[in-house]
């Protein structure tokens, strides 16, 4: 499995590309049935999300009327409207599209950052050790203690609901998990004899990183930022949910906020089955994806 | 172990600071004035001087920071600005609620969790009941607690109305503990406590069959076959090496528990303490805000201890450094 491991001396100090390795799990994972299901749910959201200003039939935030220049409340799906229209006379399967996007840009985000900052952060503390490392440890400690959706809560609520607060505030929070994690699995592979014969044949600190440590720990990567993608579109909706999300925007947690607290959750399904469902369906994709990853690296798990 | 008992103890003493300073912050500092925020117009000089001075709003920062780091240490967190009274007296009968669901929730979850990751563990790999136990756990693990709060309230109390959605029901003239006996509370707590088992058991699940996966090969379990003895029991010896995982998972779990209940609180209108957080900082009551906050992060602190002491307890192959 590990072309670095096979005794050939030329390769033992060359490495292999972590673009490659990423590839190679990528396919690996891509071998497990559930992943696959998550991965195209994944995709044919990202399409949607794309596609959404111009599938989306009215401006999600402009209300209907009637012909009577009545607003058309709680309409039923009906030829005019697909999904009905919500109790503040909008087009619900507009909102509904408007939501890919949300949900989308916040997973996304977050992926980059956390991917980002946590394999920085994890790498560094792993590898060279040392106060770096100290450092690093203390402030994941404090940081692992702050209880994350009362936190965002409060940061949210004080910074302003808007959605480049909401990011921010969960790429605060979600990096500190994957540091730790990737720190681990760093100190594993540092420790490993073909790192010390690169070391020994003159290989420098940063080829040892790249082409040593990365390729093996890519699939703890990718693993943490799946989680995390998951994680931050989890607390997008909840504190959208909770009334404190972008009111600027259409996000789907918003969209049950607004029918749970208008009193409208028994009545007006079409308002209600489409964001609860494209959350669960969202979420779970990631998970399954995820769960592939999490067997992948652990071979105690792999079928024998 | 006494060493680092101690050692442990002093980190956690130390993170404690580390996160009141951080609310400190986030409290005094990010708000632009927090006085015209907590303020109400049309005061006088005197009673608006008089207010600061109670809330701990005059001085320096700095004065203002050693100020309430005491008040901290002396378990004084003032008083609310809306129930106009000291804020533990709003708090203390708010912890109890959340412990009504979070507690029971999370143990009947775990056993459950338990019990089916055990079975879907010891299945035939690759076989009908594993894929099916994975998947159903995965998926259920992706709906949002409050999703699966929405979907309990129709269901169940709009459409059937076989329980009631909203709050802990009327006291009326029980008081202390007969208050939760009484059957009208008990079929509040139905929904509430149903939604927060919904939402624990799959990751319980999965880390049981995990465990159970990893066990089954090992050479212990090949003995115990060997012996004789009958698939049930063979399967109780690796369920119960997989439980450390487990019991260890609980403790930050009742922590993340306590704090990840605040929605399907708000759902169901139950009053505990993460609603109270929530209503507190749309209110601007910020020493309630903050006395919760506090709270919950104390919860996850020592639920990590406890975990790693107890692990240590449990698994004779940890050792301390």
């Amino acid at each position: 499995m590990n072309k670095a491991q096979t005794p050939a001396e030329s390769a033992e100090i060359r490495g292999r590309s972590p673009w490659r390795a990423a590839w190679d799990s990528l396919r690996l994972v891509m071998q497990d049935s559930f992943a696959v299901v998550g991965v195209v749910i994944l995709v044919l959201f990202i399409l949607i999300a794309l596609a959404a200003p111009s599938l989306a039939p009215f401006d999600p935030f402009k209300a209907m009327m009637t012909d009577t220049g009545r607003l058309a409340r709680l309409r039923p799906p009906s030829g005019d409207y697909l999904l009905g229209t919500t109790a503040f006379g909008n087009d619900v399967l507009s909102q509904f599209l408007h939501g890919f996007r949300v949900a989308l840009l916040v997973g996304l985000v977050a992926a980059i950052a956390v991917g980002f900052i946590s394999t920085v952060f994890g790498v560094l503390s792993g590898y060279f050790g040392g106060w770096v490392d100290d450092v690093l440890m203390r402030i994941t400690d404090v940081a692992l203690s702050i209880p994350t959706l009362p936190f965002s809560i409060v940061a949210v609520a004080l910074l302003g609901p808007s959605i480049e607060n909401i990011i921010l505030v969960i790429t605060v929070l979600f990096w500190r998990n994957g540091a730790r994690i990737i720190r681990s699995a760093v100190l594993t592979e540092r420790e490993r004899v073909y790192v010390k014969w690169a070391r020994a044949a003159g290989a420098s600190h940063l080829h040892i990183i790249l082409r040593h440590i990365l390729p093996n720990i890519v699939r703890v990567i990718f693993l943490w930022v799946t989680m995390s993608v998951a994680f931050a579109i989890l607390t997008e909706a909840s504190l959208s949910f909770l009334g404190l999300g972008d009111p600027t925007v259409i996000s789907w947690g918003q969209m049950l906020n607004t029918a749970f607290s208008s009193g409208n959750l028994r009545t007006a399904w079409w308002w209600v089955v489409p964001p609860s469902l494209a959350l669960v369906m969202l979420i779970s994709a990631l998970y399954l994806i995820g769960r592939a990853y999490e067997e992948q690296t652990n071979p105690r798990l792999r079928r024998r | 172990m006494r060493a680092y008992i101690l050692r442990r103890l002093a980190q956690s003493v130390l993170v404690v600071w580390a996160v009141t300073t951080i609310m400190f912050f986030m409290f005094r500092v990010m708000p632009a004035d927090p006085t015209a925020l907590l303020l109400e117009r049309g005061l006088t000089e005197e009673a608006r001087q008089a207010l600061l001075e109670e809330w701990g709003l005059t001085g320096t920062l700095w004065d203002q920071y050693v100020a309430y780091l005491g008040n901290i240490l002396t378990g004084d967190f003032g008083s609310s600005f809306l129930y106009r009274k000291p804020v533990w007296e709003v708090l203390t009968p708010l912890i109890i609620n959340t412990l009504w669901i979070a507690v029971p929730g999370l143990l009947i979850g775990a056993a459950l969790g338990a019990a089916i990751g055990t079975a879907v563990g010891w299945a035939k790999r690759g076989g009908k009941l594993e894929r099916t136990g994975i998947f159903m756990a995965t998926v259920i693990r992706g709906v949002p607690n409050f999703v699966i709060g929405i979907a309990l309230l129709t269901v169940f109390s709009s459409t059937l109305g076989w329980f009631p959605g909203f709050g802990m029901g009327d006291p009326g003239e029980t008081t202390g503990f007969a208050r939760y006996m009484t059957l009208d509370f008990l079929h509040h707590l139905a929904l509430p406590l149903i939604a927060v088992i919904i939402y624990f058991m799959p990751e319980n699940l999965l880390l049981m069959r995990s465990g159970v996966v990893e066990n089954r090969t090992e050479d212990y379990i090949e003995l115990v076959r060997a012996k004789g003895v009958p698939q049930r029991r063979v399967a109780w010896h690796a369920a119960r090496n997989s439980m450390l995982p487990l019991i260890t998972w609980l403790f930050p779990a009742l922590a993340e528990t306590i704090a990840g209940i605040v929605v399907i609180e708000i759902v169901f209108s139950w009053p505990g303490v993460g609603r109270e957080l929530v209503l507190a900082v749309t209110r601007q009551d910020y020493p309630v805000a903050q006395a919760a906050f506090f709270l919950l992060a104390v919860m996850i602190v020592l639920a990590n201890l406890a975990a790693d002491l107890v692990y240590g307890k449990l698994d004779p192959r940890v050792v301390y450094k």
